[in-house]
C-alpha cells in the first residue's frame, strides 16, 4: 500500500515537473508600486502585447528596426539553456543571471530576497558602476568588466572564466532587458497613468518610448570625449603618495564634497545621514512607517537600506583599483545618494582630477589597499 | 468729337481712380494678411485656484543636517501653500494634448533659463516648469554649505549633482533636460533630506503654476479644443468635480479665456482634519 502511495506520488511529482518545465516563461509585467486590483484586463492586454510585438518572448527576443544590438551575441543569451545542432551553448542568461536578477531583468530572481544589496533591477535603465558622468549609460566595457570581476561584497560573482563571447552575449542581453524595461516604464505611465486610448499607436509608441531608450545607449559611443572619464594615474613615489594621501585627509574633512555626511569622520561609514535609499528602494518608502507597509505589498521584494561604504572594510563593490575609487568619487554611483564631485557637461564639479586623486588614495589608504605597482604594471598583472 | 474726348479723359480719370482705389484696398489688405501672418490670434486661459477650508498649519520639517548654517531658519512642509484670501499656490497646469502648435517666433522670445536656487536651505522656488528644447536649467547655490540636487526624469539622464558653498567658485550648474515628462520630477537634496521641489519638463511653453493668490495664466495658446492637466503635489493629478483625474477640456478663442474659481476643498487634497 505504501509502496503504491509513493509511487503515485512519485508520478505526481514527475508530472508536476514536466508541466512546469513545459510552459515558456514569461516576462512578468513591471505593476511595481501599483495595486494590481487597480488595472484593468484591457489595460494589462494592452501592454503585453505591445512589448511582445516590439521586444518577443524571453525564448524569442526580437527588437524593433532602429534599436541597434547584435542579434548573434543576443541569441546566445537569450532563451532555454542548452546547446543547438552546432553543439553551441545558449541560454547563459538562464544559466548565468536568471536565479538572481530574474528571467525578466526585475533584480527578484529566486535567490533575489536572500541577497543585500539586491541583484540590479535592469528595468530602470540605470547601472551604479560606470565609467560615464552623470546619468548616461554604461559603455560595454563598464558592464563586462562587472561581469568578468564580479561585485565583492555583493551576491555576484566573477565570470572571469566565461570565454570572451560568452560574456558580451549576456552584455548584450542585459541592454535588450534594459531598454525593454524603459520602454515598459514609458508604456505604463502612458497606459495606467495618462489613461490613453487603446489600442495604442504602434509608431508613436515606436517614437516616444522604445527609440530614445535605444538611441540613450548610443551616446557615450557618439561623444565618448564628453561622456566618458579615463582616469590616469599618477606616477607618483612613495614620497609623493603619502603627501596625497595627507592632502586627500583634508579634502575628506572639507565641506566641498560632504564626504563625512555620509560615510563619518573616520571614513566607517557611520555618518549622520543614516536613511538612505537608492531609487529601487525609494519608491517603496511612504510619508509614513504605515504607508509604507501599505506599499510593500505591491513590491517583489522588500524595502532594503542603503549603508554607505566603511572604507576600513576593504571592499569596495565597484572594484578597488585607485582607477576604480577614482571613477567612483568623480562620477558617483548612478541611482544612490552618492554624487559625482568632478566634472560633468554644464557642471563644473566641486573637486579637481587632481584633487579626486588625493582622495582617492586616501580612501584606499584606510582600506589598506594601496597599490604596490605602477598603473602599467598592474594592467599586465591582469 | 468734343464730347467724345471729354468722355475718354472722364473715363481715364475714373480708370485711374479705380486702379488707385484697387491698389489702396489691396495694399490695405496685404498688410492685414501680413500682420494676421506675423502675429496670429492667440488665447490665453486664466483661472484662481481657491482653498475651501482652514489651511492646516505647516508642519515645522526636521532640520537636523548642517545645524549651524540651516538651524536658524523656520522651515515648513510646502506641501500645501495657502496665500491670501485662500488662494492655492503651485498648482500646476498644463496642456495635456500631444504635438499643440507652437507659434512662429515665440521661442526667441522666451526666456533662456530658469532658476532654481539653493537659498537657506530651501529650494526656490519650489514648483518650476522649463520649456525643454528652449531652456536651460541653471542651478545655484546661495548658501554658505554644500547642496546636492538630485532627480530621475523617467526616460531621461538622472541628475545627482554637488554644488559648492557660496561664495566661491562651483556654486552653479547647467542641466538640459533632453525629455518632456507627462508630470512634474520630484527634486531632493541627497544631504538635506527636508529639501524638496518640482520641475516639469514639457516639449511646449503652455504651462502655468498658480501664484501666492491661486492665479495662473497661459498665454499664446493656439485656438482651438485642447485637453489641460491640473496637478496638485500631494495627490498628483487634482481630481476635481469638473475636471475628474486633474483633466479638463477648454476651447480656447481669441483673447481671454478665464475659467474663473476653481474651489478646491481639503477633501480633494486629502487634507486630514
Amino acid at each position: 500500500m505504501r509502496g503504491y502511495f509513493f509511487s503515485s506520488l512519485l508520478i505526481a511529482v514527475g508530472l508536476l515537473v514536466i508541466c512546469s518545465c513545459s510552459r515558456p516563461p514569461a516576462f512578468r509585467l513591471n505593476t511595481e508600486g501599483r495595486d494590481p486590483g487597480s488595472i484593468s484586463p484591457t489595460q494589462h492586454e494592452a501592454l503585453t502585447t505591445t512589448l511582445a510585438d516590439f521586444f518577443g518572448t524571453p525564448d524569442q527576443a526580437t527588437t524593433p528596426r532602429g534599436v541597434e544590438l547584435n542579434h548573434d551575441l543576443l541569441h546566445l543569451a537569450a532563451g532555454p539553456m542548452g546547446r543547438d545542432l552546432e553543439r553551441v551553448e545558449r541560454g547563459l542568461y538562464r544559466k548565468h543571471c536568471a536565479n538572481c536578477h530574474g528571467v525578466s531583468g526585475d533584480g527578484a530572481g529566486p535567490f533575489a530576497r536572500l541577497l543585500n544589496p539586491y541583484p540590479r533591477d535592469f528595468r530602470k535603465g540605470v547601472f551604479k558602476y560606470t565609467s560615464t558622468v552623470m546619468g548616461a549609460k554604461p559603455t560595454n566595457q563598464d558592464l563586462e568588466k562587472i561581469i568578468r570581476q564580479g561585485m565583492p561584497g555583493t551576491g555576484m560573482p566573477s565570470y572571469k572564466r566565461l570565454p570572451d563571447d560568452d560574456i558580451k552575449s549576456l552584455v548584450e542581453y542585459v541592454k535588450y532587458l534594459s531598454i525593454r524595461g524603459e520602454t515598459e516604464l514609458y508604456l505604463v505611465r502612458l497606459v495606467l497613468d495618462e489613461n490613453e486610448l487603446l489600442p495604442l499607436n504602434r509608431q508613436a509608441v515606436l517614437e516616444d518610448g522604445v527609440l530614445p531608450a535605444a538611441e540613450s545607449w548610443d551616446l557615450p559611443q557618439i561623444e565618448p570625449d564628453v561622456w566618458v572619464v579615463k582616469p590616469h594615474r599618477p606616477d607618483w613615489d612613495d614620497q609623493q603618495l603619502q603627501a596625497a594621501i595627507a592632502r586627500g585627509k583634508e579634502l575628506y574633512r572639507e565641506p566641498r564634497a560632504q564626504c563625512i555626511t555620509c560615510h563619518g569622520p573616520e571614513g566607517r561609514g557611520d555618518g549622520e545621514q543614516t536613511d538612505l535609499y537608492d531609487i529601487w528602494n525609494q519608491a517603496k518608502k511612504g510619508i509614513t512607517d504605515q504607508q509604507t507597509r501599505e506599499l510593500a505589498r505591491h513590491f517583489a521584494l522588500p524595502i532594503q537600506k542603503l549603508r554607505p561604504r566603511n572604507f576600513h572594510s576593504g571592499i569596495f563593490h565597484g572594484g578597488d583599483t585607485p582607477e576604480d575609487i577614482y571613477l567612483r568619487i568623480h562620477i558617483g554611483i548612478k541611482g544612490t545618494p552618492m554624487p559625482g564631485a568632478g566634472p560633468a557637461p554644464g557642471i563644473p564639479g566641486v573637486l579637481t582630477p587632481d584633487e579626486i586623486w588625493d582622495l582617492a588614495y586616501y580612501v584606499l589608504s584606510l582600506a589598506q589597499k594601496l597599490p604596490t605597482h605602477s598603473a602599467h604594471e598592474d594592467s599586465e598583472r591582469k | 468729337m468734343m464730347k467724345t474726348s471729354t468722355q475718354k479723359t472722364r473715363r481715364a480719370f475714373l480708370k485711374a481712380g479705380l486702379s488707385l482705389a484697387t491698389a489702396i484696398a489691396a495694399t490695405g489688405w496685404q498688410r492685414q494678411v501680413n500682420s494676421k501672418m506675423a502675429e496670429p490670434v492667440l488665447g490665453e486661459l486664466r483661472g484662481r485656484f481657491i482653498y475651501d477650508g482652514t489651511p492646516p498649519e505647516r508642519k515645522r520639517l526636521k532640520v537636523d543636517k548642517d545645524v549651524d548654517c540651516c538651524g536658524k531658519y523656520d522651515i515648513r512642509d510646502e506641501s500645501l501653500m495657502v496665500g491670501p484670501e485662500q488662494g492655492l499656490a503651485n498648482v500646476f497646469v498644463y496642456v495635456r494634448t500631444r504635438g499643440i502648435p507652437i507659434p512662429e517666433g515665440l521661442a526667441d522670445r522666451w526666456p533662456k533659463r530658469v532658476t532654481l536656487d539653493n537659498h537657506e536651505c530651501i529650494f526656490k522656488p519650489h514648483c518650476m516648469a522649463i520649456w525643454c528644447p528652449v531652456q536651460e536649467y541653471y542651478i545655484v547655490n546661495s548658501d554658505p554649505i554644500a547642496q546636492n540636487v538630485a532627480f530621475n526624469p523617467l526616460g531621461d539622464l538622472p541628475a545627482n549633482i554637488i554644488l559648492s558653498p557660496a561664495p566661491g567658485n562651483n556654486t552653479d550648474a547647467v542641466w538640459r533636460f533632453r525629455r518632456s515628462q507627462t508630470e512634474p520630477v520630484l527634486i531632493v537634496c541627497n544631504y538635506h533630506p527636508w529639501e524638496s521641489a518640482y520641475i516639469l519638463p514639457r516639449d511646449n511653453p503652455f504651462f502655468a503654476i498658480s501664484d501666492s493668490s491661486g492665479n495662473f495664466a497661459i498665454p499664446n495658446l493656439p485656438l482651438g479644443e485642447w485637453e489641460f492637466q491640473i496637478w496638485q503635489e500631494r495627490v498628483r493629478q487634482l481630481d476635481l468635480p469638473n475636471a475628474p483625474r486633474g483633466r479638463l477640456v477648454v476651447q480656447i478663442k481669441p483673447g481671454i479665456n478665464d475659467l474663473g474659481t476653481i474651489v478646491v476643498s481639503p477633501e480633494h487634497l486629502k487634507v486630514v482634519a
